[in-house]
């Protein structure tokens, strides 16, 4: 099924509906660049993947998320499941159809949202029981039902159904029980996926923050053989230093040719640490739902343009920023928008919450480009120096997980 | 784009064709701006804004999908004081315009240099002041509250703004009851009052000024009996009608007193700000010499979920039958617009509107509209929108057709023109379908809520649904409904 290819200059991997080409690697830290074509076409790793939670992306139309460049955005799968529901989505075609998006879509698998927005769920060998939100009669999320709804949504990369715990949970009896429960429920979930010609599914490696544990259980999804690699259970509230453990400690055992994606993980700063460490996809709502708040993400840091301070700033969003809404208004389909404008409407009008998050995406986008032409001019540790500079006062102020981790694989913030 | 070379150095406005007769009677006519390339064939509409935008539209949408030539703003919007920070100018007066034509209400705005800005005091609607206006100044409804608005500090707001259309302002009282005589005299006297002062300033400034960014005026007319303002009428007519650029109709049936009063001010384009509620009011507006409107109700109607679906001419009778209509035994009657809310279209990947070549109808379908509602997710309103303004578009230009190939020798019953109104009038419902669609949250300046009708639901009171309340194992099995909407 996995077949790779070596050849002098590109070293490249495909199975059945995924082909992972290594560009370039970086030679001090563990970056990569990378291609990864998928059935609604290539893409660039590494990236980050905006949510488009209910098959929408916060009031974007497609063709202005089209223009951010982004050509592969999230779906949740609890979400759609709920509304519209698998007979509309099996009725209308899957969900690229619903939304009008031609390009690629990554699903999770729903048991993340069961566990976290729902009182009651349960978690037993066959599934994740929990109450209905329609009627509150018991429901059963088992891994065959995520993956006939994954099927059908028609996502072309679809996630396992996996035991998800808090990481930072002392039970380590329980936190060993959902690893291996989750090996288990992914030869179910590959025994039910219905298109492996045409949708990847990619497996989730837990464990907890239990290094030995995350060993164990790379090396038995790892041996599933599955198009790509998830890491998954981090960002919930865990410390950062454990967090990048983990990943490095993932890393470092998964294959080479197959995409890392490191899942919730959308801070500038975790993005620009995860890729040193050799992640390359990545996913979170907090670009766009902080946006909605009327935060706009920019490298000198997050402004919150609600405050009074902006009101008469008549400056761009991000001075230097390329998207749409801060480039002058004059060239073709840029807008000219100013803070004082955004202050203006946000938490008004729907259109200063459309700006920011056309300004976030392309931000959190745009630092993947720039990450991306980094490693493959192989100046990534000038890109990781450079981008820190930018969003601190000083090297004091350096968040010292981050510098640890970045020590870590050979890029000191603090030489001179 | 603006391109200043092709751009007339002054307003101008030529009725190309009256249509039926002389008078208040439909026209055609073509609208060309000071230092503005865009000509606005009319009869046709200018979009309404909350707040600076096409509510749910970013600038990029408005130049790219929407087809409206004007963007009518309030200046209400751009002057609250918060609380904290009471003593603060208003920011926009600060817009740097560092690109001539420096205008500033557009660069803070960021609305596109095709798009030409018509501003006037309130919103439209307007939300109808407790205070009332005093002989120098009117009420405004702001984000923050009322707040007295001084008509030299009107005035001076239009200088530091530059729209490229003002009305000046005008002693409304914004109810819907009819005012009493007395009231209607005062409203008369205090306006032409206004006007006069209007006048001896902004003679003054526009003699001065680069004509790109000179400011047309458009002369309020009244919601009262033209005999009760004929006076003031008269003054512009006489004293002002070369400075003046339009007239702003808040009421359309004082305009034939005025044709055979004053007929020289109807050379001038008329701007309707009566904000008619269906299109069966604009038709009719338009009979009685209306050549541009400002239309509240698209947006209302977009945030209801409904999608307008009637085109001008309409189609043939016979072809038609109206599914929704069985029940009254009136075939043949077609509903306005289609509530997108309704589960019917749950699984429809048919176009909003069969013909329709807006963006929406090209590259989505009713299934995600009625999804996109449904999950009360903000596309669903700005795809709406998109729509909504376009079947507008195509509606003032069958009316330009029609008008255009009309013969001016005929009876006025025999008019092409007047025949189409009265198969419009036939054809389509009286009313626009209410949306059963979630609508967007009100927020503080689209409305005044009034005491004593919090809890009760009736008109006046809360205007939003809960956004959040207390967990409840109970209260979330009774009504599941409520908890389906999980934050993503």
């Amino acid at each position: 099924m996995w077949a790779a290819k070596r050849m002098a200059s590109t070293m490249s991997a495909s199975s059945a509906a995924l082909t992972f080409e290594l560009v370039a690697k970086c030679s001090t830290t563990r970056a990569r660049a990378s291609i990864l074509t998928l059935p609604h076409g290539p893409v660039n790793l590494p990236m980050f993947m905006p949510v488009a939670t209910q098959a929408s992306l916060k009031g974007l139309t497609p063709e202005q998320l089209e223009a951010t460049g982004c050509r592969l955005c999230l779906n949740n799968t609890y979400h759609l499941g709920l509304k519209p529901g698998q007979e509309v989505l099996d009725a209308v075609g899957g969900a690229h159809k619903l939304q009008g998006w031609n390009h690629n879509l990554l699903t999770d698998s729903g048991g993340f949202q069961m566990v976290s927005l729902l009182k009651l769920a349960t978690i037993t060998e066959e599934g994740v029981r929990f109450l209905s939100p329609h009627d509150g009669s018991p429901m059963l999320l088992t891994p065959e039902h995520s993956m006939s709804l994954q099927n059908s949504i028609g996502s072309d990369i679809m996630m396992q159904l996996d035991d998800v715990l808090v990481t930072t949970s002392p039970d380590a009896v329980r936190m060993r029980e959902a690893m291996e429960r989750s090996v288990r429920w992914l030869d179910r979930c590959i025994a039910a996926h219905k298109n492996p010609d045409r949708q990847n599914l990619f497996c989730i490696i837990q464990g907890g923050l239990d290094l030995d544990m995350r060993r164990e259980c790379c090396r038995e999804m790892v041996a599933r053989d599955t198009p790509g690699i998830a890491i998954g259970g981090l960002s919930g509230g865990e410390a950062k230093d454990d967090f990048c453990k983990v990943v490095a400690t993932c890393t470092e055992l998964l294959p080479e040719l197959k995409p890392r994606y490191v899942m919730g993980i959308g801070y500038p700063e975790d993005l620009v640490v995860s890729v040193a460490l050799g992640a390359d996809m990545f996913d979170c709502v907090w670009p766009t739902r902080t946006a909605r708040f009327g935060n706009a993400v920019t490298k000198f840091g997050v402004l919150n343009i609600r405050r009074e301070k902006y009101a008469a700033d008549f400056g761009p969003i991000e001075e230097g920023c390329g998207c749409p809404c801060c480039r002058p208004a004059g060239e073709e389909g840029m807008m000219g928008i100013t803070r004082a404008f955004v202050h203006h409407n946000a938490a008004k009008e729907t259109v200063a919450a459309h700006l920011l998050t056309l300004h976030n995406v392309w931000y959190q986008l745009d630092l993947m480009r720039q990450a991306r032409e980094a490693i493959i001019a192989d100046r990534y540790p000038a890109f990781v120096r450079q981008f820190f500079e930018q969003l601190y006062p000083d090297r004091q102020s350096y968040p010292s997980w981050a510098t640890t981790a970045l020590r870590g694989v050979g890029i000191d913030l603090m030489d001179p | 784009m603006s391109d200043e070379s092709n751009a007339p150095a002054v307003m101008t406005f030529e009725v190309l064709k009256a249509a039926v007769r002389d008078g208040a009677a439909a026209r055609l006519g073509r609208l060309a701006l000071a230092g503005r390339k865009t000509v606005i064939d009319t009869p046709n509409y200018f979009a309404n804004t909350s707040r600076g935008t096409v509510p749910h539209v970013t600038p990029d949408n408005i130049s790219k999908h929407l087809q409206t030539g004007g963007a009518y703003m309030a200046l209400e919007d751009f002057i609250e004081k918060p609380q904290q920070y009471s003593t603060r100018r208003p920011p926009i007066y600060d817009t740097p315009t560092p690109v001539p034509p420096a205008k500033a209400l557009h660069n803070f705005t960021a609305m596109p240099p095709s798009v030409i800005t018509i501003l006037g005091a309130r919103r439209l609607p307007a939300v109808p002041s407790p205070m009332g206006n005093s002989n120098k100044s009117v009420s405004v409804f702001t984000s923050t509250g009322f707040q007295v608005l001084a008509t030299d500090e009107y005035q001076a707001a239009v200088q530091a703004l530059k729209p490229d259309i003002a009305v000046p302002l005008a002693d409304l009282t914004n109810h819907t009851m009819t005012p009493t005589s007395k009231r209607a005299l005062r409203m008369a006297e205090r306006t032409d009052d206004w006007i006069k002062a209007w006048f001896a300033e902004q003679d003054a400034v526009n003699a001065e000024a680069n004509p790109t960014t000179r400011v047309s005026t458009f002369a309020p007319v009244l919601p009262i009996n033209y005999s009760i303002q004929w006076e003031y009428l008269e003054r512009l007519a006489e004293d002002h009608f070369h400075s003046l650029s339009g007239l702003a109709v808040y009421d359309p049936d004082v305009l034939p007193d005025i044709a055979s009063g004053y007929p020289d001010l109807l050379k001038l384009p008329q701007l309707s700000l009566a904000a008619p509620v269906t299109p069966h009011h604009v038709l009719r507006q338009i009979t009685l010499g209306i050549d541009v409107f400002v239309l509240p109700f698209i947006n209302a109607v977009s945030d209801s979920g409904v999608a307008l679906t009637f085109s001008f001419p309409p189609p043939p009778s016979q072809s038609t039958t109206n599914p929704n209509n069985e029940k009254t035994g009136t075939p043949g009657i077609l509903p306005l617009g289609i509530d997108m809310s309704s589960t019917a279209h749950q699984t429809d990947l048919s176009p909003l509107v069969d013909s329709c070549t807006c963006y929406t109808c090209t590259s989505h379908h009713r299934a995600f509209i009625q999804h996109l509602l449904s999950a009360r997710e903000m596309l669903g309103w700005t795809l709406l929108q998109i729509h909504n303004h376009a079947v507008m578009a195509n509606f003032f230009a069958g009316i330009r057709q029609s008008l255009s190939s009309s013969s001016t020798t005929t009876d006025e019953e025999d008019n092409e023109f007047t025949k189409a109104c009265a198969a419009f009038h036939t054809l389509y419902e009286p009313e626009l379908p209410a949306g059963m669609g979630e609508r967007p949250r009100a927020r503080g300046y689209h409305f005044k809520s009034e005491g004593g009708k919090e809890k009760s639901g009736e008109k006046g009171g809360k205007r939003n649904k809960p956004a959040w309340t207390k967990f409840d194992d109970e209260k979330v099995t009774a009504t599941g409904q409520q908890s389906s909407q999980p934050p993503n």
